[in-house]
């Protein structure tokens, strides 16, 4: 039976002059475990929101078609009405809490208390949700004092806690560390089993293809393809969807690992096992190798930063880094870690924005801490997580002007510098429109460029790779290249390890405050215990060569 | 007139309100920060002001006193929630009117605001601390004009007169600039004469 | 997580007493200086209000409060002091500088109205926990919608606050001043707040939406988790209140 029904679908947003969703018929069964893939712009999350009314009702904007869901329209049924059966869980974490509790017990009791439940229902309902997502001890907590992972958890207990037959997830782990990103999916995992009918746009498609019983392939508003993963990925024209197939996908084509109906294994263990049932030779292991793009520079430059016996906390007896010894020169540099391990306090010290408690951070010969942020503008650049915690002005090319000019380039140098930026990260043909009409991705491209323009000696990146698809990441991969060929050093802290595994000479793995581990991707990769102890998972690349050598 | 005063009690309305409350709270600390001798703390009213129209605007500066008032203790503050809630009410208005689509005109809308201001709180100040105010160069006027032997009411009046009307002509210059910026997809869910066009 | 709220649980009487009691003492104590007209009535009511606050174990949070109407106090005195139109008398001089007796008073009883009004607010504010007195306010009709207003900006705040050093550090870093003369700070607040509202502003949207899908806005009759325990002096506490507010009337017309 199907469960969602959308015919003709058409979508355009209030004063924009393109349609969102273009012409979608598609049909949902019930128990469906379905994903919504493609890159960003295809109007994933646009067709998210019309299935459960919030496109058209709450945006405006020009609608044409139909949406049901079990016969009710989702354009006229009110969103308040229509919850009951359908729930929506997104990106953000944080927006996602009512915002009217201050604990997490009732926190997921709020929507509950608006449908009108009864006192003993409510208790027992909210129990046992609490409970099946491992947050009950929690339930007495400050939401919002909860890690990411424990926050959308609670997120998805507040609508699993209604008891809808459908649940939208919308990137949910797009903005989370690996153990909070693992949190969610261990979540979604009991979902797929509990027969309800589940959608999920994630770009992580590895995930998407272990979880997925069919995936919607989007591009410019339409659906291209509804199918299996296995049909999906098997497609030859996802690069130019800006789709990058899982990673076992892309090893299996290289060694011809291929199905009895022409398409590739999508999942580690599907991969495996068709290794092992074709045994095929172990010599064409050798030909596949992690994407490195680089072999990694052996001899050091002069060291640019010299950490020396570094500590750092925000309150007394609470350590963040302790006793750091730490010496970076040219090579591209990324930090990995859980949050909380002490990465943004590392490279807030290096930017001076911080000052050790004890201990010493020279930049070249000089003592940071003699020095004044603003002295270290022209020299540090930094670019911030949030892209909203800077950007302020009307049009691009002046948001990314504005760091050019206040460390003294005059208006032609700044303007140059700005232009050159943008065209880096792909914003060409962008430079007069308003920075909050561009989507969240493209912000944060305005971000970067803004403190590439500053011509610096170095950029640190906060989380580059957070809400990027496969082309914003290879255009980071590019930019981090060329600063770097350029003689920059590019500091970097990320989540994503197959980017670390194929963007950076040195890696450094820190937890709880200290560096666990320092080295090249392959060095740092190999070494279990340590990625054990900073709780990080292996890139996927590495996870299948280590199966299939392992044999 | 009914026009002017239409409003949409929708979700995405009422969560402005807070947020706008927010932004008076952040307005005056960045103002305090940066060592400014004004006061800015009515930023978010009027931006809801501007986005929802004059009840919503109202509903932003009264609430923000009471809330305030009631919670943080200072309920100094409290006895202003009139005030605010004309400021709000008065600049929706005239946002209403057009008053904030250039940025000349604006400045009327920073007068009106500005003139609400005084108008209301000039009594609340006689009735509740003969006539002060609580800000040292509003004081200083009403010190001399006391001391010059005018009448308390005028006084008390050129005392608001000198810290409102600067302080509101800045913030709505602000209040302008912010409102320029702020992307299309955000304003029309504001928009209280929205209708969903039909594609087929 | 930092509270803006001044609420303390000391699992006082005060802190089992209903809001709406604590607010009808807040008039009573209000009305009965000003209409009573006596100046002895208002050290009566803060001495009273002193009293309660000391009862709930909350007299030196209560402290705060008071000083931070100090400087308004002081400049009360001196203004009207040495100004007031209606200064005749001479109470004492320093130098040029002299006090007047009629200009004293008049500060004296805007200054224990002000203290009154701080005091017999504190005892309601350092008791009740907002939460509860929106739930209170709800269940007796108030809309959720406003109810939601006053909740979640006590859950915002503190949330927007935390982003403030975050880029007052994203614009330094970008080589932005935010001190020197003047015009440069001023220059700086724009580059400050702008992205605070504009994220904010955008945040509402999705928050907004994490609201609808919560069914928030039903026309339907909401639930609740809890019932207030009931105090049983809060009736005898009301009435008393009433009372004393008319005897004050009362005796005034007479």
């Amino acid at each position: 039976m199907a469960i969602i029904t959308m015919e003709n679908l058409k979508y355009k947003y209030p004063g924009a002059d393109h349609l969102a969703l273009n012409g979608i018929t598609l049909s949902i069964e019930k128990g469906e475990f379905i994903g919504i893939v493609g890159q960003n712009g295809a109007g994933k999350s646009t067709l998210c929101q019309a299935m459960i009314g919030l496109v058209p009702q709450f945006y405006h904007g020009a609608y044409g078609g139909s949406v049901k869901i079990k016969e009710r329209l989702a354009e006229k049924v009110p969103v308040q009405e229509l919850c009951e059966d359908v729930g929506l869980i997104f990106q953000n974490p944080f927006n996602q809490l009512s915002g009217a509790r201050d604990t997490v017990y009732g926190e997921v009791a709020y929507g509950l208390q608006n449908l009108g439940i009864r006192r003993e229902e409510m208790k027992a309902r909210i129990e046992k949700v609490l409970k099946q997502l491992n947050i009950w001890q929690y339930r007495d907590r400050n939401p919002f004092d909860l890690s990411g992972g424990q926050m959308q958890r609670v997120a998805i207990a507040s609508i699993l806690v209604m008891q809808p037959e459908v649940i939208i997830l919308d990137e949910p782990t797009s903005q989370l560390d690996p153990e909070g990103t693992e949190e969610v999916f261990r979540v979604v995992d009991q979902l797929s089993r509990t027969g309800k009918t589940i959608i999920m746009v994630e770009q992580k498609l590895e995930k998407m293809a272990k979880y997925c019983d069919r995936l919607i392939l989007m591009q410019d508003g339409k659906v291209v393809d509804f199918d299996t993963p296995e049909k999906i990925f098997a497609r030859d024209d996802l690069n130019e969807m800006g789709i990058q197939p899982p990673a076992f996908v892309r090893i299996s084509k290289q060694m011809g690992l291929v199905n009895a109906d022409g398409t590739y294994p999508v999942t580690l263990e599907s991969t495996v096992a068709l290794f092992e049932q074709q045994s095929c030779d172990t010599d064409r292991i050798r030909g596949v190798r992690p994407e490195g793009k680089r072999t990694a520079r052996t001899q050091r430059s002069e060291a640019l930063f010299q950490m020396e016996d570094v500590s750092f906390s925000y309150q007394k007896h609470v350590p963040v880094l302790e006793h750091l010894h730490l010496s970076l020169d040219q090579r591209t540099t990324a930090i990995i870690g859980q949050n909380g391990a002490g990465k943004t306090t590392l490279v807030r010290l290096l930017k001076g924005l911080l000052k050790p408690v004890s201990g010493t951070v020279y930049f070249g010969q000089e003592d940071i801490s003699k020095k004044t942020v603003a002295m270290l503008a022209g020299k540090v650049g930094y670019v911030f997580q949030n892209p909203d915690d800077q950007i302020f002005k009307y049009n691009v090319l002046d948001e990314v002007m504005f760091g050019p000019l206040n460390i003294g380039m005059n208006q032609e140098e700044a303007k140059e510098k700005a232009l050159k930026a943008l065209e880096m990260m792909g914003l060409s043909g962008k430079e007069k429109e308003n920075p909050y009409d561009l989507e969240m991705y493209e912000r944060k491209m305005v971000a970067i460029a803004s403190v590439v323009a500053m011509n610096t000696d170095v950029v640190i990146l906060d989380e580059p790779t957070i809400a990027q698809d496969y082309p914003g990441k290879k255009r980071i991969g590019e930019m981090i290249e060329r600063l770097s060929g350029a003689g920059k050093l590019v500091v970097a802290i990320l989540h994503d390890m197959d980017f670390v595994a194929e963007n950076f000479e040195r890696v450094i793995v820190m937890a709880h405050g200290t560096i666990l581990a320092d080295g090249t991707a392959e060095e740092v990769f190999a070494g279990d215990a340590v990625l054990k102890e900073a709780r990080l998972q292996k890139p996927y690349m590495t996870q299948l060569i280590e199966r299939f050598a392992g044999r | 007139m009914g026009k002017i005063f239409k409003t949409k009690l929708t979700t995405a309305t009422i969560v402005l309100i807070p947020a706008c409350i927010g932004i008076n709270y952040l307005g005056k600390l960045f103002a305090s920060l940066l060592k400014l001798p004004l006061w800015l703390d009515c930023i978010g009213t009027c931006i809801g002001a501007c986005l929802g129209g004059p009840v919503i605007g109202a509903i932003c500066g009264a609430a923000n006193n009471l809330i305030y008032g009631l919670t943080t203790g200072d309920n100094i503050t409290l006895i202003y929630a009139l005030t605010s809630l004309g400021i709000g009410l008065v600049v929706g208005i005239l946002a209403r009117m057009g008053f904030m689509k250039t940025f000349p005109k604006s400045f009327v809308c920073a007068l009106g605001g500005g003139l609400a201001a005084v108008c209301i709180s000039t009594p609340l100040n006689i009735l509740f601390w003969g006539g002060t105010t609580g800000n040292v160069w509003g004081d200083a006027v009403f010190a001399a004009t006391q001391a010059s032997g005018m009448a308390v009411g005028i006084g008390s009046f050129l005392d608001e007169i000198v810290v409102d009307v600067p302080d509101k002509i800045l913030t709505l210059i602000i209040v302008y600039l912010i409102l320029k910026g702020l992307p299309k997809k955000l304003t029309a869910l504001y928009d209280v004469n929205a209708e969903i066009e039909r594609l087929d | 997580m930092k509270n803006i709220s001044l609420y303390i649980d000391q699992g006082s009487w005060l802190n089992k007493m209903h809001p709406y009691t604590k607010l009808l003492y807040i008039l009573t104590a209000i009305m009965i200086p000003l209409t009573g007209g006596k100046l002895w009535l208002f050290p009566v009511m803060i001495v009273s209000s002193l009293l309660l606050l000391a009862s709930g174990k909350i007299l030196k949070r209560a402290l705060p409060l008071v000083a931070f109407s100090f400087t308004l106090i002081v400049v009360i005195f001196l203004i009207q002091g040495l100004f007031n139109h209606n200064n005749e008398t001479v109470l004492f001089s320093v130098g040029i500088i002299t006090f007047y007796k009629e200009g004293t008073l008049f500060a004296t009883r805007i200054g224990c109205n002000i203290l009154n009004m701080l005091l017999s607010f504190g005892i309601f504010v350092l008791t009740t926990s907002p939460q509860e007195f929106v739930d209170e306010l709800e269940k007796s009709g108030f809309s959720p919608k406003f109810g939601y207003v006053i909740n979640s900006v006590f859950q915002i705040l503190p949330q927007m606050m935390a982003t403030k050093d975050t880029i007052t550090d994203a614009q330094r870093s970008r080589g932005m001043e935010t001190e020197g003369n003047l015009l440069v700070r001023t220059k700086a607040f724009l580059p400050l707040i702008s992205p605070v509202v504009m994220s904010s502003l955008i945040n509402t949207r999705e928050r907004a939406i994490a609201l609808d899908v919560r069914g928030f806005g039903r026309k339907q009759k909401k639930t609740w988790l809890y019932d207030r325990p009931k105090y049983k002096w809060d009736p005898v506490i009301r009435v008393i209140l009433v009372v004393l507010m008319i005897i004050t009337i009362v005796w005034r017309v007479l």
